[in-house]
């Protein structure tokens, strides 16, 4: 579902900022991957060009069959409706639309407003009676659910999350990632990203960045943890 | 001091990511400021120049004028002046000769003929030493001019016909004389001659001569018939006047005193300088306003933007005063930038009244320095507002807890506002068609201060282009009725009153360029309504062939024994038609005297003419004021195969024609007037739609930054440039049709009071209607609906080149 070979990325000129250097990954469809490393190692690079918000430097991305390393901007534009859906670590739900509306935007930006009811979706990510909230009736959990929802909303293939607990506790951080682990479950591939090695546990794959390079691939070391395995 | 500097670099920071907007607002404020001191500063430049003219050549405290057809030898009226009590007082004397003569200044395609006056005085020094002639080139006439038929012909005349700097006239008696050069004096600076009530530069003419040439065109040898004087600053010049009177009555001589500001040059002169100015001053007044709402709001909105940072800096403990400092340091970039520009609008402005003035008022000095003192008040508010409106967001931030400063973003961005009253109303279409509304319901505030600021703007559009629709309305109302079934009638003015049977008016009747003539009696009438008004009547047979005014009420078969008035001369005399109106009128009773006859009459109708001093009525009812069968006026039409010019020709040869114009002549003076007048507020609208599209597009660029990250979140989801284009656009096309609506209810508000009230009391002669043309209702709705709601298509390229993961991840 996701592909990236030898990618790499460089800021600015002169002296660049290396912040990919040759990395290669391959995510499939019903996974559920989270990339773990510390600030600044290259997670965000990584997670943006996989969205088609940026391009690489250097390699290619292939994205639910398309190259998106070598598109157009229009191919860029029906990629990011039809194949990715992001979550974000502040949301960023528009605050001018209730959580139902903001859901519906969802379905709506990928053409599918018809097919959707946004009160059933925001019932599976536990909001039922929250549908006609507007943001800054919502706490940030619930805020972070309703942009679950939104990218849910979309029906595509791909959803990518950045630090989407980042704001959040503890708690209500790993019910956020049970959520997600879930729609990896219905079929989706799912690419989370995170500074917290105790979060990432919940995941079958840990693909874990240093500096922009992989330094390693695997099931959380220390083996998959439930929530209640935690700690905190 | 550390922190200083900080705060410092900050701002510079903040400025070249603002500049752009720093310039546009600056220049809303600098029309605003600018506008108002050029617009304001031609009463004080008119005065300044009025003054100075008057000082340049002279012009006389006293003017002594011998009665009609008399004069004295040479020398004899200064030595009577000399020879008074107070002689000491008196600093100067000119003896002048002054008579009525008609002048042909026709030049190969235009005929020029009208009536005119042949000043003559002692050129030995090269002119007047009092009331000086004043010329372009320096040339005027010498001593070996004295005597010779050379003239110089005066300026404004000149000017209004388009005639030649040099060139060949011809006076009463065919005599043809060289007019060397043209030229200026005070008594001309704005010609009035008697019996005529409005602007007539172009249609008399003024021949100044040496004496002895004015002697020998007129007959009058050796005689001299007008004294000018001036005193010295100690001077008790009443006294003077009377002293000199009473010693050239003892010449046995009648005699007519008149002082300086009796002078009607001078005294319109300076009358029409503060009617001018009074209409300026409301324009000025309503664009700096407008401009001044309009910064207002956007750099409110600039400052509204660093909401959260003023909240985080708030949860640090830093004191609002500082605070303060960088949205304050912004509005003070353009406070500056905005007295800059205010002196370079003004500049412009008032360059271009300048050249306006300049043509259209005959001057020798212009004095048009900058204004400074009238700039100084306006540029304080302009350089106050930016301050103000910078502070007031961090004023309203200061106020509430810290925490909801700082949660305007994402948290909570009081996503209140109107929002929840709306929550379940659901209107038409997806999200995308909801998100417009909903942006503008969220923040109403902010929408309605954005929609007023426009709407201050285009409620001054409306204002000024109405204004001008206004005036040209009046005018072409006031042309239709001249020109009526007879659009080339002349009016031939008689010398004096005859019987309309008298051989001189059967001969023009029977002239061969003219089909036919209608004699009429004009004359001067007091009406006693809610107020006094005098006015001009003409009397006519109202069932001539030729041409009738056009009546908006009432009918000519009832007007038989009525009278026709203009609109507005009927609602300043309170009277309708039907109603009896009590008219004091001046009949000439016997070879050059008057008496007045009081008669109530019926108002039988109101004509379309906006002029108020024009009367009319059918001459069957002059019997009623004992004066049935003169006339001093005739209309002819010239007959099939004639000019106006071939009219002119043969009429003027004629005995008691004093002139013969076309009955066009005055609405075309008026015209002309108006056009000047017409011009400067053309001029001054484009400065308004300058204000009205620099406040659409920062409007507009100032919301694309609000919402940023909207739309950065929108392009990660898919959703096009295009579209998130077109939802920008029915957001401002919501803002652009209440602005539209509100600033129409406000400008015709102000066109209403410009109307009514501002012209009514500044031009009370010409009777002003409120006029909106299809031209100034598309201006106003393409510039309202259309400009503002394009104006987000500016933001397109930005929205393009938008760092989407940037954008995303920052915070506010
Ligand atoms: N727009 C940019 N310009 C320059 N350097 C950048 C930019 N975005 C990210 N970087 C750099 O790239 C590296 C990786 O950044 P990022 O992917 O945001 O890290 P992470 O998300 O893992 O914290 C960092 O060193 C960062 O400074
Ligand atoms: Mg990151």
């Amino acid at each position: 579902m996701i592909e990236l070979l030898n990618v790499s990325k460089r800021f600015g000129d002169g002296v660049p900022i290396v912040a990919l250097a040759d990395v290669d990954l391959k995510v499939e469809a019903g996974e559920f991957v989270v990339v773990l490393g510390p600030s600044g190692s290259g997670k965000t690079t990584l997670l943006n060009m996989v969205g088609a918000l940026d391009n690489p430097s250097e390699g290619t991305i292939i994205v639910d069959g398309v190259d998106i390393s070598n598109a157009t901007r229009r191919q860029l534009f029906d990629f990011r409706r039809n194949t990715v859906s992001f979550i974000f670590q502040s949301f960023n739900i528009f605050p001018g639309l209730t959580a139902a509306e903001n859901v519906q935007f969802g379905a709506d930006a990928a053409g599918r407003g018809d097919e959707v009811n946004p009160a059933e979706i925001l019932a599976a990510v536990g909001l039922g009676d929250r549908v006609d909230q507007f943001p800054h009736e919502l706490s940030g959990g619930e805020q972070q659910r309703v942009a679950i929802a939104r990218a849910l909303a979309t029906g595509n293939p791909v959803m990518l999350a950045d630090e989407p607990t980042g704001e959040l506790d503890f708690v209500t951080g790993v019910q956020i990632l049970e959520l997600l682990q879930k729609q990896a479950a219905d079929g989706r591939a799912v690419l989370v990203v995170t500074h917290n090695r105790e979060i990432s546990r919940v995941a079958d794959r840990v693909v874990e960045l240093s500096s922009g390079r992989i330094v390693s691939d695997g099931p959380p070391v220390g083996g998959k943890a439930s929530l209640s395995e935690l700690h905190w | 001091m550390k922190d200083w500097f900080l705060i410092l670099r900050w701002s510079w920071r903040d400025l070249r990511k603002y500049w752009v907007k720093v310039i546009a607002i600056a220049l809303v404020i600098g029309i605003g400021t600018g506008a108002y001191a050029g617009l304001t500063s031609t009463a004080n430049w008119r005065r300044d120049s009025n003054v100075a003219s008057m000082e340049l050549l002279n012009m006389y405290d006293v003017r002594f004028e011998l009665a009609t057809d008399s004069s004295v030898p040479v020398g004899e009226l200064a030595a009577a002046a000399s020879g008074i009590e107070h002689a000491g007082w008196i600093e100067g004397t000119v003896e002048r000769l002054i008579r009525p003569t008609q002048v042909d200044a026709s030049t190969g395609t235009e005929t020029v003929l009208v009536p005119g006056e042949i000043v003559g005085v002692d050129v030995t020094n090269g002119g007047p030493a009092i009331n000086g002639w004043h010329t372009a080139t320096g040339d005027g006439l010498t001593v070996a001019d004295a005597g010779q038929p050379v003239v110089l012909l005066e300026e404004g005349f000149a000017f209004h016909n388009d005639l030649a700097k040099s060139g060949m006239i011809t006076v009463s008696g065919g005599v043809e004389l060289e007019y060397k050069n043209t030229a200026m004096t005070p008594e001309s600076f704005i010609v009035v001659p008697e019996n005529t009530t409005s602007f007539a530069q172009g249609t008399y003419a003024g021949v100044f001569t040496s004496l002895e040439t004015a002697q020998r065109l007129t007959g009058f040898d050796g005689g001299v018939n007008d004294l000018i004087l001036t005193v010295g600053a100690e001077a008790d010049r009443d006294v003077v006047a009377t002293e000199v009177k009473n010693a050239i009555s003892d010449l046995g001589v009648g005699v007519n005193t008149i002082l300086r500001e009796d002078d009607p040059s001078y005294r319109l002169l300076f009358e029409d300088v503060e009617n001018d100015q009074e209409f300026f001053n409301i324009f000025a007044l309503l664009i700096f306003v407008g401009a001044v709402m309009g910064a207002f709001n956007l750099i409110t909105r600039l400052s509204e933007a660093q909401r959260r940072e003023i909240g985080i800096a708030m949860a640090l403990g830093v004191a609002p005063r500082k605070i303060a400092l960088r949205p304050l340091l912004v509005g003070a970039q353009i406070a500056l930038l905005g007295v800059v520009f205010g002196v370079g609008v003004g500049l412009l402005i008032g360059n271009l009244m300048r050249s306006v003035l300049d043509t259209f008022l005959i001057l020798p000095v212009w004095l048009t320095d900058f204004q400074w003192s009238l700039f100084f008040w306006v540029a304080v508010v302009g350089f106050v507002v930016p301050f103000a409106a910078a502070a007031y967001p961090v004023w309203r931030a200061v106020r509430v807890k810290p925490i909801e400063a700082i949660r305007t973003g994402h948290l909570a961005a009081r996503g209140g506002g109107l929002a929840p009253v709306i929550k379940r109303l659901r209107l038409p279409g997806d999200t995308f068609a909801q998100l417009p509304f909903r942006n503008l319901l969220r923040a109403p505030r902010r929408a309605v201060l954005t929609a007023l600021g426009i709407a201050a703007i285009m409620a001054v559009l409306v204002g000024f282009l109405g204004a001008i629709d206004s005036f040209l309305g009046a005018l072409d109302r006031g042309t239709a009725m001249v020109e009526g079934s007879s659009p080339n009638r002349m009016v031939v003015s008689l010398e004096t009153v005859l019987p309309s049977d008298h051989p001189a008016v059967a001969a023009i009747e029977e002239a061969e360029s003219v089909e036919f003539a209608v004699p009429v009696l004009q004359i001067g009438a007091r009406a006693d309504g809610v107020e006094e008004l005098d006015l001009l009547v003409e009397v006519l047979d109202l069932s001539n062939d030729m041409w009738q005014p056009a009546l908006t009420a009432g009918s000519l078969e009832s007007g038989v024994d009525g009278l026709i008035l203009a609109e507005v001369a009927a609602d300043d005399l309170g009277v309708e038609v039907g109603d009896s109106l009590s008219v004091t009128v001046p009949v000439r009773s016997g070879d050059s005297s008057f008496r007045f006859v009081e008669a109530d009459l019926i108002v039988a109708g109101l004509h379309k003419s906006p002029i108020r001093f024009n009367a009319y009525m059918d001459d069957a009812a002059l019997s009623l004021l004992g004066a049935d069968g003169l006339a001093n006026v005739v209309y002819a039409n010239p007959g099939p195969g004639f000019t106006s010019g071939d009219v002119q020709r043969e009429l003027f040869s004629l005995e008691a024609v004093g002139s013969v114009q076309k009955a066009t002549a005055t609405a075309d003076d008026l015209d002309d007037l108006m056009a000047q007048f017409v011009g400067i507020l053309q001029a001054v609208a484009f400065f308004v739609l300058l204000l009205a599209v620099l406040m659409a597009f920062n409007s507009a660029s100032i919301s694309f930054e609000e919402r940023q990250r909207e739309h950065a979140t929108m392009f990660a989801y898919g959703v096009r440039v295009r579209k998130a284009l077109r939802m920008a656009v029915i957001e401002n096309l919501t803002i652009g049709i209440v602005a539209t609506v509100i600033g129409f209810g406000g400008g015709l508000w102000m066109l209403w009071w410009v109307v009514n009230i501002t012209a009514a009391e500044t031009m009370p002669e010409i009777g002003l209607l409120v006029e909106l043309s299809p031209a100034t209702l598309v201006t106003v709705i393409v510039l309202g609906v259309a400009a503002v709601a394009l104006a987000p298509l500016f933001t397109a390229r930005r929205m393009r080149r938008m760092d989407l993961p940037g954008t995303l991840r920052v915070m506010e």
